[in-house]
């Protein structure tokens, strides 16, 4: 169970997190929707503890997060991966090198210096890869990859930390649709068997509503609906995004329509 | 986590992720050795015997101790006077430089004069003139001239005169051809060429370059004096000498600051020509 | 402002002038005597037995290249050495990466220190230390180096992409192999780069150092210099000019390599 509770924080004069409470039992997958600059970003920052709240507590199973530090603050955000929309891959290293990273905080410092990975984290590295059909591309440069595959490849560096906790901000945005489809799929399955809560931004409604089990909208940094898809009606569509449903998929790129074509139906 | 048998199976069907193949073993064994060869021969030919080792370390620390305070002890007017010297020095040694670099950039361009052997010729001198490190020249030219700083400014102006036509004829062969033409529609003869169509193109280049050799040229005429040219190196190698290690020490931050305030003027002034 | 400039000029040319004791008499005697000094350095090689002639003037040609072999290592080991430092602390010298103020100003301040210094002043007091030869040339050298490299590295790493940085933060890694796995394969093909820049002048410097007796071929040359055994200076400088210019441009080789290198190389 991850608590935010009156979650705040200020940038100058811009208040990008309001007061954000939610609580997020595990294994549920959240999506969480918004204009651009509503806070969706800054608000995975925080739980991450990327960057640090002005105001408000962040709480995991009953440990209060938002205070730690050095270590304790390390394994944490160990806990909690994180997948980015540009990916993020370290470009010049190989995919397996990529994907060993997960596991820095877990081993030797002195080992991972000189780059003395054992044979059996090489072989988890390479189990882990090859759950998204990329154990074939484990020796190549990430900079030779698609963009799609570098995404999975951040996933499957995501996976090795065992964290508890996935935090994606917009895993697709930067993804053709086929990409986009196959990484939220990506996404959903290591929801359904590894039992991962994952928290995940979205820019299309469409998406979110397919993929999630649960919605929540950010408007200027605050909630301003937190539920089941289904509950989501246009008239509240309209107040988050100051326009309709119809007229968001218009102005949105192809991406948003087209992914919505190629989605499989919710697996039951 | 893994059992051996998928441990197993993954090793067979990915080797090379485990252990790199017998050739890259081989070549990066062979890397390794001629890398570490190169080091423990140069240690073998550099380090000194242990005790020396330690008995200099030992008097590097006293040396340190010895500096502070740093002092002038009665010297600061000759310090000074050193100190001018080494600012002379550079001046007139980067100027001489780039008055003679200008004729022979100016030869050294292909734009300029297409005589394919003279152009190889001029560069090639140029290559010998900066291949040859200022304190040699300086070595070179106190004998030659005897000691002072005319020889230390001799010394700063030749090497640089070499780096300074070639980056010159580098620039004069970038400038636009437009600009050339349009002149030579004019009817301008070889030498009004030069002057009208090349000169403003390529003087902000050289104006910054100058400026550039004007800083380390600072640097440099510090230490000429050490064997004799001129400047403050003089009196530091003569401190040394003597034991004088607070002398040395307020030396030391003499020439620190001076570098540090021409490093300021000229870098001040290059951004102004550069924005010019 | 372009009167003031030539006003300005023009005093420091004649104040100059005076303090560089720059007199034409003495110009117009100096100058017979350099043309006089460089010819008395032409080696005497006839038509009749020219090859004997050259031998004659490279006499101790076996005690001229071991120096010059010399100069070569302490210009490596010095550069080794001095990268070495350069590396380990360049990452605290640079603003977007320090850990702290503190670090961040020791850093910069230290190599500032190293680099100002000029090397020549380090070789005369290593040398008082640690008695004439290699060594205090060596040291000179690699302090000088730390300072020049740690500045140029600390600049390369500043303009790093800092996405590759938090992602690998997020993972809970550390400072040290944030900057191993993010930093480092980023900005090692610009500090190879600059090494090999680097090595190339400290070739040039070991070369001269000895003629404070700091070892190399430069005491060997000195000596000759203040015997006036004229044709040993051409050959000895010649010797010199020829090395210089043969590491000058296999390092281009190298350093154009490096450029071009493209991606698509696994990097294991
Ligand atoms: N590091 C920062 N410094 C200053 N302002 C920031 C910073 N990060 C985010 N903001 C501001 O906070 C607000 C929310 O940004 P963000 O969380 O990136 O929104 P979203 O991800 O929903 O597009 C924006 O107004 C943005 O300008
Ligand atoms: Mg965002």
């Amino acid at each position: 169970m991850l608590e935010l509770i009156g979650l705040t924080r200020r940038f100058g004069s811009v208040t990008a997190v309001d007061h954000v409470s939610l609580s997020i039992p595990n294994g549920q997958m959240v999506g969480i929707i918004g204009r651009s600059g509503a806070g969706k970003s800054t608000l995975l920052r925080l739980i991450n503890r990327l960057i640090d709240p002005t105001a408000g507590r962040i709480v995991f199973a009953g440990q209060d997060i938002t205070a730690l530090k050095g270590k304790a603050l390390r394994d944490w955000r160990t806990n909690c991966a994180m997948i980015f929309q540009q990916f993020n891959l370290v470009q010049r290293l190989d995919v397996l090198t990529n994907v060993l990273m997960g596991l820095l905080n877990h081993r030797s410092t002195l080992l991972s210096l000189f780059k003395l990975f054992s044979a059996e984290e090489r072989a988890l590295a390479i189990r882990t890869l090859d759950r998204f059909d990329l154990a074939g591309a484990a020796l190549q440069r990430a900079d030779t990859l698609s963009g799609g595959q570098q995404q999975r490849v951040a996933i499957a560096r995501a996976l090795m930390q065992k964290p508890r906790l996935l935090l994606a901000d917009e895993p697709i945005a930067s993804l053709d649709p086929r990409n986009g489809k196959v990484v939220m799929d990506a996404l959903r399955k290591i929801n359904r068997e590894d039992g991962l809560t994952v928290l995940c931004n979205l820019h299309t409604l469409d998406t979110a509503r397919h993929y999630c089990d649960r919605i929540v909208a950010m408007r200027a940094g605050q909630v301003v609906f937190d539920g089941v898809p289904a509950h989501l009606t246009a008239s509240m569509v309209r107040d988050i995004y100051g326009m309709s449903e119809e007229e968001l998929d218009q102005a949105e790129t192809v991406t948003s329509t087209a992914i919505a074509s190629v989605a499989s139906p919710l697996a039951a | 986590m893994i059992s051996e048998s998928e441990l197993a199976a993954l090793r067979a069907a990915h080797p090379r992720v485990f252990r790199r193949t017998a050739a890259e073993r081989r070549k990066l064994a062979l890397a390794w050795a001629c890398f570490c060869g190169g080091v423990a021969l140069g240690l073998w030919r550099i380090l000194p015997p242990w005790e020396a080792f330690v008995a200099g370390l030992t008097k590097l620390g006293f040396l340190v101790g010895f500096m502070i305070p740093p002092t002038h002890g009665g010297h600061l007017g000759q310090m000074l006077h050193g100190l001018g010297e080494t600012l002379a020095m550079a001046f007139l040694g980067t100027l001489f430089a780039a008055v003679a670099a200008v004729p022979l950039g100016f030869l050294g361009a292909r734009n300029v004069l297409p005589v394919r052997p003279l152009h190889f010729g001029l560069r090639r001198l140029f290559d010998g003139l900066r291949g040859i490190d200022s304190l040699i020249w300086a070595i070179v030219f106190v004998a030659a001239v005897g000691m002072g700083p005319f020889a230390g400014i001799l010394a700063l102006a030749v090497p640089d005169a070499g780096t300074l036509a070639k980056l010159f004829a580098e620039a004069i062969e970038n400038v636009e051809k437009r600009q050339v033409e349009g002149i030579e529609a004019a009817g301008a003869n070889g030498l009004e060429r030069a002057r009208f169509g090349i000169l403003p193109q390529v003087l902000p280049v050289l104006l910054s370059h100058v400026l550039y050799f004007f800083e380390s040229n600072t640097r440099s005429a510090s230490i000429l004096g050490v064997v004799g040219a001129g400047g403050i190196g003089l009196q530091l190698a003569e401190r040394i000498r003597l034991d004088d290690w607070q002398e040395v020490a307020f030396i030391i931050l003499l020439i620190l600051v001076t570098v540090a305030v021409i490093d300021l003027v000229s870098g001040w002034l290059r951004r102004r020509v550069i924005a010019a | 402002m372009s009167v003031l400039g030539v006003v300005l000029f023009s005093i420091a040319f004649f104040a100059t002038a005076v303090i560089g004791q720059v007199d034409p008499a003495r110009v117009a005697a100096g100058l017979p005597n350099i043309i006089d000094y460089a010819y008395r350095t032409l080696p005497e090689i006839s038509a009749r037995q020219p090859f004997t002639d050259i031998a004659e003037w490279f006499w101790a040609i076996d005690i001229w290249l071991l120096l010059i072999l010399d100069s070569v290592l302490m210009g490596f080991i010095g550069t080794l050495a001095g990268a070495g430092a350069a590396i380990a602390f360049c990452f605290h010298a640079s603003a977007n990466l320090a850990p702290n103020r503190l670090s961040f100003w020791i850093a910069r301040r230290g190599f500032e220190l190293a680099r100002t210094v000029p090397e020549l002043v380090f070789a005369l007091i290593f040398v008082f230390a640690f008695g004439p030869g290699p060594f205090a040339g060596v040291l000179a050298i690699a302090i000088h180096s730390a300072g020049a490299l740690g500045k140029l590295f600390a600049e390369v790493n500043e303009n790093v992409d800092p996405r590759q940085i938090e992602a690998l933060a997020a993972t809970g890694a550390g400072w040290s192999e944030t900057m191993r796995f993010a930093v480092l394969p980023q900005v090692l093909p610009n500090f190879l780069s600059y090494g090999l820049l680097r090595f190339e002048i400290n070739v040039r410097a070991a070369s001269v150092l000895g003629i404070v007796g700091a070892g190399g071929i430069g005491e060997e040359l000195y000596l000759v210099v203040r015997r006036f055994l004229y044709s040993d200076i051409s050959a000895i400088v010649l010797l010199i000019v020829i090395t210089v210019s043969l590491i000058d441009i296999v390092c281009e080789r190298f350093r154009h390599a490096l450029i071009e290198a493209g991606p698509a190389r696994p990097t294991r």
